[in-house]
């Protein structure tokens, strides 16, 4: 708004300056114009006063009015000479410019030398008057627009500033149309059909992925679960060979992959959908304590030190299936992808929580490792999306996450 | 004991009749929420198994029917949403326990016993294999009438092991009963092995028989056969 106010005034300006200068040119010719016809007419006058032989000397009077006689036989060309010349005023006690008329002409037979003069106004006197009204002009077209701007503003463009406001307040999940203010201005008309038209897509868009995503979820895992029961029904029947076992299990670890994959995924979308967000803060540290205390024995068994040192009271504003999901899964990553007698040491106090683990030197840059489905060379037969799901958790709650490599020592620290 | 299953995939309820008839179990089925709830109107049952999500409405309404007519039957909600607001839910509305899908069927086998013997007999009951008896009141395990002394998890590890007497169970299917889902991170379920080992040598001890048989690369079997 501002913006094409300042434009137009810029614009005005450059016009009013242009209108300046011919103003100035135009009123110079008229003035000339009127000079010399005024003068002229005094020429007439005199050459009417006619015969002058007695009036020659009253007229020579005028201080603007010479006239001279010329000598009877003499020879004079007749002409007319306008011309701009400079006389001293004693009674300004300066020079100021004056339009003079020399003429030779007849009289009743006689030949005159007339000088007529007439102060001429100021070129510099114009100038100053026209600027003093092109300013003003300006200055008063200056406000208009101002005032004019503020009030259409305030009226006409109230629809326009109510459409940013729920713009402004339009939140997806809410799965509420944006609200418009009617109004008979074509362009906001069309721009509020616009804007409700597709945010209602949006809306319908969304609703269609989270219904998406939880089916998937359902009509995926039935499939599975029967497959997996008919498998484990085909283990009872009797006389099976070891290399038949053996399929069977290998085709229950695949299904079990299936199973998890599309868990994690779903998982992903819902995180994503903002399907977790909440109000409440949590006691985080009898989050990462259950938890911690959970894999602990799980460690042990695989022949790893799982140690804790938790503050307490440390809380945090997440949801708390998020919060259990992301601590779950930096536990398994540590345990997962460590060495034989290897250790887990996790850290939480008010400013960060910090799980440090043993293991391999990372094949792929540390930062690319929160990709989906991205991981070290000797980590084939995991997913691939334990991080990716730890890193969405920490996007969508503004936590900030970091991997960190050096001798064989992993380091991700979750910085609240 | 006597047990309705209600799930409309036919093959999943396949399934599990077939793995639960082979038990002393009497199973009935029903595969929609109409026909669940005629034959619940007509019978009783001694535990539920139930799917959320019907073709003609949600479980959720059959366990608000159950607490209100039939309180005493005990049931087992499997469903895929592995959500904690459904499963908070169903719980609250009176269910016992809660599977996702996929389940292993020795899992479900496990549970619904579970809820059997702690709705039914008030925990008051003896799960007996030949000379072994397990007072699940009081977590006491007897071999010829000798109390055997077991850590919580070579406990949890017998009953399971007779609950789902003569079967398969899968090194994974033990682990992720005795440790939970949490365990899907292992690349194999080798330590189980352990605590097996453990447990033979203990009632071995008390002079029982070996029942625990190994199948190579796969799991164990329970049998005296």
């Amino acid at each position: 708004m501002t913006k094409t106010t300042l434009w137009y005034l810029v614009f005005a300006l450059i016009m009013f300056s242009i209108g300046g200068v011919i103003a100035i040119s135009m009123v110079r010719t008229v003035v000339n114009r009127e000079t010399d016809y005024e003068l002229k007419r005094t020429l007439r006058q005199i050459r009417d006063a006619a015969p002058l032989e007695n009036g020659i000397w009253v007229l020579n009077q005028n201080p603007n009015i010479s006239i001279r006689e010329f000598p009877p036989g003499q020879i004079v060309k007749q002409d007319t000479v306008l011309k701009d010349t400079l006389i001293f005023l004693k009674r300004t006690d300066r020079v100021e410019v004056y339009r003079k008329l020399i003429t030779n002409t007849k009289i009743e037979d006689k030949l005159y030398h007339i000088e007529i003069s007439n102060i001429f106004i100021e070129e510099g006197d114009i100038i100053s008057v026209v600027s003093w009204i092109i300013i003003r002009l300006f200055l008063f077209l200056t406000a208009a627009l101002l005032l004019g701007n503020f009030i259409i503003s305030k009226n006409l463009f109230r629809p326009f500033e109510y459409l940013l406001k729920s713009l402004d307040n339009f939140r997806l999940k809410n799965n509420q149309s944006l609200s418009t203010q009617p109004t008979k201005t074509q362009e906001f008309k069309r721009l509020n059909e616009f804007v409700e038209e597709m945010t209602n897509k949006a809306i319908l868009d969304y609703q269609n992925l989270k219904e998406f995503s939880e089916n998937a979820s359902h009509e995926m895992q039935t499939p599975i679960a029967i497959a997996k029961g008919k498998l484990e029904l085909l283990l009872e029947s009797p006389d099976l060979s070891e290399e038949q076992l053996a399929l069977v299990q290998s085709t229950q670890q695949s299904l079990n992959k299936i199973s998890r994959l599309g868990q994690s995924l779903i998982l992903l979308t819902k995180i994503e959908n903002e399907e977790f967000s909440t109000a409440d803060v949590l006691n985080f540290s009898e989050v990462v304590e259950n938890n911690v205390a959970n894999f602990q024995e799980l460690g042990e068994m695989q022949g790893i030190q799982l140690t804790a040192n938790i503050e307490q009271e440390v809380s945090l504003k997440i949801d708390n299936s998020l919060a259990d999901i992301l601590v779950v899964n930096l536990l398994k990553n540590a345990l997962q992808h460590n060495i034989e007698a290897g250790w887990v040491k996790v850290k939480l106090d008010h400013t960060r929580l910090q799980v440090i683990n043993t293991g391999m030197a990372p094949t792929a840059p540390t930062d690319q490792l929160f990709q989906r489905f991205k991981k070290n060379e000797q980590s084939r037969g995991t997913l691939g999306l334990g991080l990716a799901i730890v890193k969405k958790i920490c996007d969508v709650n503004h936590l900030e996450v970091t991997y960190d490599y050096q001798d064989e020592v992993h380091m991700l620290t979750i910085t609240f | 004991m006597k047990i309705l299953i209600i799930e409309d995939e036919r093959d999943l309820l396949d399934n599990i009749l077939a793995y639960l008839v082979s038990g002393d179990f009497i199973c009935e089925s029903a595969s929609s929420k109409a026909e669940a709830i005629d034959k619940l109107s007509g019978f009783d049952y001694d535990v539920i198994v139930l799917d959320i999500m019907l073709p003609d409405g949600s479980g959720l309404q059959i366990l608000e029917y159950l607490k209100q007519d039939k309180p005493d039957t005990g049931v087992l909600i499997i469903s895929a949403k592995n959500s904690l607001d459904d499963r908070l839910k169903g719980l609250d509305l009176g269910a016992d326990d809660y599977l996702t899908k996929p389940f292993h069927l020795s899992e479900l086998n496990a549970r619904i016993r579970a809820i059997f013997r702690r709705r039914k007999l008030q925990g008051q009951t003896i799960v007996k294999y030949n000379e072994i008896a397990i007072h699940t009141s009081n977590h006491e395990v007897l071999v010829n009438d000798d109390i055997l002394e077991l850590t919580l998890k070579e406990y949890e590890l017998l009953l399971f092991f007779i609950t789902n007497k003569n079967r398969v169970l899968t090194k994974q299917a033990i682990a992720e009963h005795l440790w939970g889902d949490n365990v899907d991170y292992l690349q194999n379920f080798d330590f189980v092995y352990q605590h097996i080992k453990n447990l033979r040598k203990k009632i071995m001890a008390y002079g029982s028989q070996d029942y625990i048989k190994t199948i190579y690369g796969l799991g164990y079997k329970f049998t005296d056969k």
